[in-house]
């Protein structure tokens, strides 16, 4: 038997995930048991019960997906991106230290550079990374407006107004399944 | 003046999923930081409840600070319960444990014990655990009196109550300067509790700034009361010296 669910499963578990029938987590549940190795399965758990409010139980299913595939960079950078939005900041730089070997000019790497700058309350580094970021990225652009939303909080700061929106802002489309690098495939 | 910028963090970190991280490394990895953590968030709640349940009761009746000794001994006991995967909100889990802590506290205590309050017991227990180990100290008893009325006062500032003199005819509201002062002196306190070991700061900050008792404090911490004992009597010889170096 394959390690990996077929694209179609993870089609239909993607599908349920658009619906608002609540079935999704079910859904993920199902073919995790059928697919307990397949780290896309875990991730899109953990991102299911990351938007319903359980995050007690989305971190365990992100770190599995991460334990799985080392290499599934989106998965690596989401876990970081949660553990940060956890008041996790140093688990989330030991998190994202393997992405450091991703060409200089991938957007997730100018992604942690920038947030890495904003722990350090490096505002303006923070801003020009991330804008790198956002122009670099073609293929995640949910993230690109979760990444839109810190840059608008640093420009706020910069101009001397209050930062709106805080974390919240920043979880509404964090682990939208668009997310999902190439539709499901590990990088 | 200088703007104060917020942390990069304070961007991008959500309330719930830093609660959830408090449980989980409570939980697993039994972190004593995020047992004060959570007690430090729910710690209203718990002086809410006992407000509430004080002002309920007509006189006579035992003071406030006793009600809200029993509420946090509930408490403490409602994080160690605390089941965060059953989906039920903490607070909803805690209060009637609160409540009930309270209610078995108050009930329990006999005249005698009303009359020996709660209060009274934590200060006494503070001047025991400064006075045992001053007059084991060093110098004339002048100076280990003055070290141990030193100690006291540095606790009554860090309560936020300057210490008033029995008998005092004249009028105790300070003046600005004084109270410029006093201000500034409790910022230098303030600086000095950070700057203290991790266990100190913790007894420090629960006993003075939220009002734990030694044996509360015992119990966030997992250590003896004894021991608790040992590290506010540390923690005050430290700041006493910081202050004494500062300024």
């Amino acid at each position: 038997m394959s390690t990996l669910c077929v694209d179609e499963q993870l089609q239909e578990l993607m599908a349920a995930m658009q619906g608002d029938d609540g079935t999704e987590l079910a859904h993920a549940d199902r073919l995790i048991a059928q697919y307990p190795e397949d780290p896309r399965l875990h991730f899109l758990r953990g991102s299911i019960l990351a938007s319903i409010g359980r995050p007690l139980e989305a971190m365990p299913a992100l770190s599995r997906a991460v334990e799985l595939a080392p290499d599934f960079a989106i998965a690596r950078f989401q876990l970081g991106f949660f553990q940060l939005t956890s008041g996790e900041a140093t688990d989330a730089l030991g998190t994202w230290g393997p992405l450091a070997l991703l060409p200089v000019d991938h957007y997730l790497r100018k992604f942690v550079a920038g947030l890495t700058h904003l722990i350090r309350d490096e505002f303006g580094e923070a801003a020009i990374q991330l804008r790198e970021g956002i122009a670099a990225n073609q293929e995640n652009l949910p993230l690109n407006r979760d990444m839109q939303l810190i840059v608008e909080q640093i420009d706020a700061i910069m101009a001397g107004g209050p930062a709106g929106g805080r974390g919240d802002s920043a979880s509404a489309t964090s682990f939208l399944l668009d997310q999902l690098s190439n539709r499901g495939s590990v990088h | 003046m200088t703007r104060q910028l917020p942390r990069g963090l304070d961007l991008v970190v959500q309330p719930e999923r830093v609660e959830a991280s408090l449980w989980r490394r409570l939980r697993n990895c039994a972190e004593a930081a995020c047992r004060e953590a959570l007690f430090n968030r729910y710690v209203a709640l718990a002086r809410s409840v006992a407000g509430r349940h004080f002002n309920r009761r007509p006189p006579p009746r035992p003071e406030l600070t006793d009600y809200q000794q029993f509420a946090y001994t509930g408490l403490l006991q409602a994080i160690d319960r605390f089941d965060p995967l059953r989906g039920v909100p903490f607070p909803s889990f805690a209060k009637p444990r609160i409540v009930g802590s309270i209610s078995d506290g108050i009930a329990q205590m006999s005249e005698i014990d009303a009359q020996c309050s709660q209060r009274r017991q934590i200060e006494n227990e503070r001047i025991r655990s400064l006075r045992s180990r001053e007059e084991e100290g060093p110098g004339e008893a002048i100076f280990r009196l003055s070290r141990l009325a030193a100690g006291l006062a540095i606790g009554l500032i860090l309560e936020g109550s300057p210490p008033v003199l029995e008998g005092q005819l004249v009028d105790p509201s300070p003046s600005a300067y004084d109270s410029l002062q006093f201000r500034q002196l409790q910022m230098r306190l303030a600086e000095a509790v950070s700057g203290l070991p991790e266990k100190e700061a913790i007894v420090i900050r629960q006993h003075y700034l939220n009002g734990l008792g030694f044996g509360q404090v015992a119990e966030l911490l997992g250590l003896s009361r004894g021991r608790i004992s040992q590290l506010h009597h540390s923690a005050l010889r430290r700041m006493r010296k910081k202050i004494g170096t500062i300024g």
